[in-house]
């Protein structure tokens, strides 16, 4: 006679677990509802604070931080004092997406703002678009992101890897044909930006009669550059263009430094934007690398100036580039939701397609896929400081390099 | 790793329990609305199907993978390439993820196949990373680093999560039947005897690379299924996600703080970590919070090795279940039963089994050197010699553990030397050893029941504790006199009653030819007599019997004829009374003050 | 030709810093069945205090690495003593989950104390080289290489001609037997396993100066030195030697030939292709455990 007792039991144990669940999703939602504008707002973000990336979002938190600070200090956005919550991802798309989705359906979070890395805004982008929440992202330009055609997605920097070699070209295309490298060698890491930006270099040189002797991939884990660096110099390119994201881009130097292989153009992506590279490799090995940049503490644009010393004041040390980087997504943000004059995503994402933002990297417009329509800056190291060298309009540097020098010490 | 937990310890939680469970499960995303946490038992119920996957083998079968998210990553690839090249539902092709995922784990027991422990996870971490770069550098058909773009969900917003969520659910059901069936069938058996000693399985008809394959299967399909869905609710597919060593860890850590090895282990630790780690990412901000998360992991993974090295499940059932000490050690010593046929029994006096000049080599040192010895069916043959005169070596030559230099065994008329240690057992060879291997993680009647006299796909989902096998397993004991001991474990007993145990498994093997090591070693009289008993009881239905013993009253007693062997060589061979008094012999090993007793015990 | 030459070079020096990272992992494995997967993060432990040190003062980081030598041991001490002693008597797989507990805490606190910025020693000679005719010989590589044949040397010496190297090859063949001739093994095993963590002093003074690191990196290594290991034959010191030269070649040879991005999966491939063909390694000799039982 035990089982009716206990199917008993269960049944009511049961109503009382739906009876608190249904309470505590009750319970849930109510402050939503009941905001008034007297709390503060909140933003939420994820960024991958440990794991590989770590050193670069570092920086790009301190973006943002100062950022909220400066707003704050001039009264909030619609009249009510700026938070942050901030997750760490750890560089784990998973944990990434479920933070996102966290903020979003459980803290329920005013606004987003993006992350750091094409790998977790690809990841990303779909929960913020799914959910129509207004997602600007600071870093991470790999053109697919945007090849989705999402309506809610914008990126803060001037352009997308699409655009990435076109001032580098140009400047090639515009020496007479006698002064163009002869031959071009692209080795780049496995990795959505790099790949495809190689690509078109290597389709773009190849257009003005620069011949491809090396093109190769190399996996993330990669320690051993000295036999590429070998390979390379076997190869003997007067053009090198490599495809860095980070440290690979450094060991990748001190490798031809070893087999004492020094190019006469160098192009490397991401790594010289690294606060750390000019200690890394040594100051004067520096001289004559080429990069690209979203921004340039030098940049005459309205709010840079400020942004600069502000920063440099508030953490005893310049701002890097993904300090800048996230600093303009918060301006666009605030921009946008300044001009709505309320929380409306559909509303700022409108705005967003339809106007220009003044930001430290310029004024950035977007197409409806979210793509900018700017140019990044070239810029080149002459004598241990990285100038902008092209357009001519923000140009710190009237002279171009063409002929690195060797490099120093080897 | 050995995890202590056996049949009678597994403690199936109250069924209404579960069914509240499950209820309250399929009752939440009706109980609110926030997608979050939707999301957050999503993932949990990943890592349950994971740890399940996991728990089949490296919980049961013993074998420690380090790299079980690749089994994810097969899944999620093989189903976003089919979805796109067919344009159809990721759900409609995730079955296929699983068949893939099985085929890996396939190829991976057959890479395996003579690699067992650390060797073995090290290889499963390889397996992981090879996979994870054959993807990435695959990129035609992969994406490759661009990664893999899966369809965005068309049902709507309000439902978002649903299909993900009741899909993962069912599997994670799924698999918890599933290694409930498997613990309780005839193949569960056979992967423990495995974990526990595989040698001594394939001995009594265990064929491991064929439970291996199945179990690694088993342990693949439900995995590759979920990968599957996982990659679809993930919408985006990239080696780093897909093929993810962090989560291969986790699971680790998961079913190591559930409970290895038992049903719901892997569910309590996926429902442990998951929201753990979610309440960590959220709680522990600023900037060291990386940092910070390091540590809590790796000291929780540190302080479950240490503190709870077999889980909460094993552990907590322990302080519930002080079971009462067994009775003390007693055999009955009432009469003999009857003696079970044998169903192999040829008849007397034809050469049942022949080793002909066989002669093994370790190094410079000759084990064996062109030993040859005839035993007839029906026959007991005394195996003696000094220590170290290859008495073991033959046996271990006759049951496919060395491969002689030269020679061969013949057995029934045919050659042994193309079989393995299975192949053998099933061909009629049957043995003990010097010390008694049994299975320490089952009980005893389990120990007897896990023998298999034929390979039978049929026979793997027999129930191993109840049912004919068992009935045949229960019969077996009592007849050695173990009666009362079918349930308790095998660590239980004292040193002759494992003896015993051995013995029963392999009547319940029922081989041609028996071999006992050493039987008499270490046992006290009473029990020697009864051994006595029993052996010539069994005789009597016509079973072989070779003995190697040292105890020369015992064997010589028994012994319808012996074979002396020195320094790997025959020496003498021929009738007990005879050879006992070959001064070869008595120089060699007896010594020539020996007297050969006439009997020692009573016949039946 | 120049090519092929120079990649050999490249590559054998590379197997000389692998031989390096994987003696001390080799030889606990060797004599305890334990799979220390805590080794590659005391490799970047070692790493960071050479790096630290040398930023300071200015101290030669490989010098650093012969000095911090002791530090690694009273490491390898402590952490035998407090983790490892409690779980590997208990189960060996066991062991080897909790030192991957302790690797990864690890990774966390170096993160907490020297932050995740990627490091380098840069001493004069981090990234020069002998030039011999068209062929270049990075120096920190050599001397890397030299450090390794001299670990290696010597733990061989340690083996064969020391009462402590008697002792351990006892406990390494049959603890049980070692204990009734009068070795105190749990002694015997806590030396041996401080002396394998006091050769990541040197190691990772090496890893400072050749390549960059970050808390992380322990991952990177405890790969590589698993594939040495397997690839040599588990527990031989001479065959970790060995499987060091084949990886490296192996790494060098695909990245300038077939393609660099393949190089990183050599060492996964190598350890398939010798589990199929050669299962106990090229130089583990065939164990007669299940006879031993019998």
């Amino acid at each position: 006679m035990r089982r009716p007792v206990n199917r008993l039991r269960t049944g009511s144990a049961l109503v009382a677990l739906l009876a608190l669940t249904t309470a505590c999703g009750l319970a849930a939602e109510k402050p939503a509802d009941q905001a008034t504008s007297t709390e503060p707002i909140v933003i939420g973000m994820s960024l991958p604070l440990s794991g590989p990336v770590a050193d670069r979002a570092k920086p790009g938190m301190e973006g943002y931080q100062y950022w909220v600070d400066e707003l704050n200090a001039a009264g909030g956005l619609l009249g009510r004092k700026v938070e942050l919550k901030v997750l760490d991802d750890s560089f784990d798309q998973q944990t990434a997406i479920s933070d996102y989705t966290r903020l979003i359906s459980q803290d329920k979070v005013d606004l987003l703002l993006g992350t750091f890395s094409s790998d977790l805004n690809i990841a990303v982008a779909p929960v913020a678009e799914r959910y129509k929440y207004v997602y600007v992202q600071p870093s991470g330009g790999a053109d697919e992101i945007f090849a989705r055609d999402f309506k809610y997605l914008f990126f803060a920097q001037p352009a997308t890897t699409q655009k990435l070699p076109d001032r580098f070209v140009d400047l090639i295309a515009g020496l007479p044909a006698d002064q163009r490298p002869k031959s071009l060698a692209l080795v780049q890491l496995d990795d959505p930006n790099t790949t495809q930006a190689a690509k078109l270099f290597g389709e773009r040189l190849g257009a003005l009669g620069v011949k491809t002797v090396y093109n190769k991939t190399y996996a993330p884990d990669t320690s051993n550059f000295d036999t590429i660096a070998n390979a390379i110099k076997q190869a003997k390119p007067d053009l090198v263009i490599n495809g860095s994201i980070a440290g690979d881009g450094i060991s990748l130097i001190r490798s031809f430094q070893k087999v004492s292989f020094s190019p006469k153009q160098f192009y490397q992506l991401n790594t010289p934007t690294d606060p750390s590279f000019a200690k890394s490799i040594g100051a004067s090995s520096t001289e004559g690398i080429f990069t690209y940049l979203a921004w340039s503490p030098e940049a005459k644009y309205p709010s840079n100036a400020g942004f600069v010393a502000g920063y440099t004041k508030q953490f005893k040390a310049a701002p890097s580039e993904d300090a800048a980087n996230s600093y303009t997504a918060g301006q666009v943000l605030a921009t946008a939701v300044k001009a709505v004059g309320k929380l409306d995503q559909t509303a700022i994402a409108d705005w967003l397609h339809k106007n220009t933002v003044e930001t430290v990297v310029g004024p950035l417009n977007w197409d409806a896929t979210g793509r900018p329509q700017g140019d990044m800056l070239l810029g080149q190291f002459q004598n241990g400081k990285l100038q902008i060298v092209s357009p001519k309009s923000a140009a710190t540097s009237a002279d171009v390099l063409f002929v690195k020098p060797g490099w120093s010490g080897s | 790793m050995s995890a202590e937990t056996s049949a009678p310890r597994r403690r199936v939680p109250k069924r209404w329990l579960i069914g509240l469970g499950v209820l309250a499960a399929v009752a939440i995303p009706f109980l609110t609305p926030s997608s979050y946490i939707h999301n957050v038992l999503i993932l949990t119920f990943l890592l349950g199907v994971l740890g399940s996957g996991w728990n089949v083998m490296s919980g049961l079968t013993g074998y420690v993978s380090l790299g079980h998210s690749a089994f994810i990553g097969v899944g999620a690839y093989t189903a976003g390439i089919l979805a796109s090249q067919w344009a159809v539902s990721p759900f409609l092709v995730a079955p296929l993820g699983g068949i893939a995922a099985a085929l890996v784990a396939l190829a991976l027991s057959w890479v395996t196949r003579r690699t067992r422990g650390v060797a073995f996870v090290i290889v499963s971490y390889a397996m992981l990373e090879l996979l994870g770069l054959i993807v990435r550098n695959w990129s035609s058909l992969t994406g490759g680093s661009q990664g893999l773009l899966m369809p965005l969900p068309d049902w709507d917003v309000r439902f978002h999560n649903w299909p993900f969520y009741y899909a993962l659910l069912a599997l994670l059901l799924l698999s918890v039947a599933m290694t409930s069936a498997i613990r309780r069938s005839k193949f569960g058996l056979g992967l423990v005897a495995i974990r526990d000693d595989e040698d001594k399985a394939a001995g009594i008809g265990v064929p491991a690379p064929i439970y291996k394959s199945l179990a690694f299967m088993a342990s693949a399909v439900l995995v590759g299924v979920a990968g599957a869905i996982y990659g679809y609710y993930v919408s985006f597919l990239t080696v780093s996600t897909m093929f993810d060593i962090v989560l291969s860890l986790q699971v680790v850590l998961a079913v190591l703080l559930g409970g290895r090895a038992t049903v719901w282990g892997p569910v309590l630790g996926a429902f442990i970590i998951v929201p753990l780690a979610e309440v960590t990412n959220t709680s522990i901000g600023g900037v060291d919070a990386g940092a910070f998360r390091l540590i809590m992991f790796g000291g929780l993974l540190l302080l479950v090795t240490l503190a709870l090295p077999r889980g909460i499940i094993a552990s907590v059932a322990r302080l519930l279940d002080r079971r009462t000490a067994q009775a003390g050690a007693r055999l009955a010593s009432t009469a003999l039963p009857v003696a079970p046929m044998s169903s192999r029994t040829l008849a007397p006096g034809t050469d049942l089994l022949r080793v002909d000049g066989v002669t093994v080599q370790f190094g410079g040192v000759k084990a064996l050197d062109n030993a040859s010895i005839v035993v007839p069916a029906g026959s007991i043959t005394a195996l003696i010699g000094p220590n170290g005169s290859g008495k073991t070596t033959l046996f271990n030559v006759i049951d496919g553990t060395y491969e002689p230099a030269a020679g061969d065994v013949v057995l029934n008329g045919k050659s042994l030397a193309k079989l393995d240690r299975t192949g053998r057992a099933f061909a009629g060879i049957g043995r003990t050893y010097q010390l008694p291997r049994l299975f320490d993680s089952l009980t005893v009647l389990e120990n007897v029941a896990a023998v298999n006299d034929r390979f039978e796909p049929r026979r793997l989902v027999h129930s191993a504790v109840s049912g004919a096998e068992a009935a045949r397993a229960t019969g077996l004991l009592e007849f050695v006199g173990l009666g009362e001991y079918v349930d308790a474990a095998a660590t239980d007993l004292s040193y002759g009653q494992r003896k015993l145990v051995e013995l029963a498994q392999l009547l319940m093997l029922d081989p041609a030819v028996i071999l006992l090591d050493e039987p008499a070693a270490g046992i006290n009289p009473t029990l020697l007599q009864r051994l006595a008993e029993l052996i010539r009881s069994l005789n009597a239905t016509g079973r072989t019997f070779v003995i190697v013993e040292h105890d020369m009253q015992f064997v010589l007693a028994l012994a319808d004829q012996t074979t002396v062997l020195a320094h790997g060589k025959v020496i003498a061979s021929g009738d007990p009374a005879t050879v006992s008094t070959d001064p070869a012999v008595l120089e060699a090993y007896l010594g020539d003050d020996f007297v050969l007793e006439p009997t020692t015990g009573p016949r039946p | 030709m120049t090519l092929l030459v120079q990649t050999v070079i490249l590559g054998l020096l590379v197997g000389g810093v692998y031989a390096l990272m994987s003696s001390g992992f080799s030889l606990v494995f060797g004599v305890m069945r334990i799979i220390n997967l805590a080794h590659g993060a005391m490799i970047v432990l070692a790493a960071f205090l050479s790096w630290w040190v040398w930023d300071r003062t200015g101290i030669d980081p490989l010098l650093v690495g012969v000095i911090i030598t002791p530090v690694m041991y009273v490491v390898g001490r402590v952490l035998y003593r407090l983790v490892i002693a409690r779980v590997h008597r208990i189960d060996h797989e066991l062991a080897m989950v909790a030192s991957f507990g302790v690797a990864i805490a690890a990774g966390g606190v170096m993160a907490l104390i020297w932050g995740t910025e990627v490091r380098s020693a840069t001493p004069s000679y981090f990234n020069t080289s002998f030039q011999l005719g068209s062929v270049v010989i990075p120096q920190a590589q050599l001397y890397a290489f030299a450090g390794a044949l001299a670990i290696l040397g010597a733990l061989y010496g340690l083996l064969r001609g020391t009462f402590l190297g008697r002792a351990i090859r006892a406990c390494s063949e049959n603890r049980d037997s070692a204990a009734l001739v009068g070795i105190e093994v749990e002694r015997t095993m806590a030396q041996m396993f401080a002396i394998g963590a006091a050769t990541t002093g040197f190691g990772g003074a090496a890893l400072s100066v050749i390549y960059q690191f970050v808390p992380d990196s322990h991952y990177v290594w405890i790969g590589r030195i698993l594939c040495v290991v397997i690839l040599g034959g588990l527990g031989s010191l001479l065959g970790a030697a060995l499987g060091a030269a084949i990886l490296g070649l192996g790494e060098a040879l695909t990245s300038s030939y077939v393609d660099t991005r393949w190089a990183t999966a050599v060492p996964y491939i190598l350890i398939i292709v010798i589990l199929l063909v050669r299962p106990q390694g090229l130089l583990g000799g065939k164990l007669r455990a299940d006879g031993a039982r019998a």
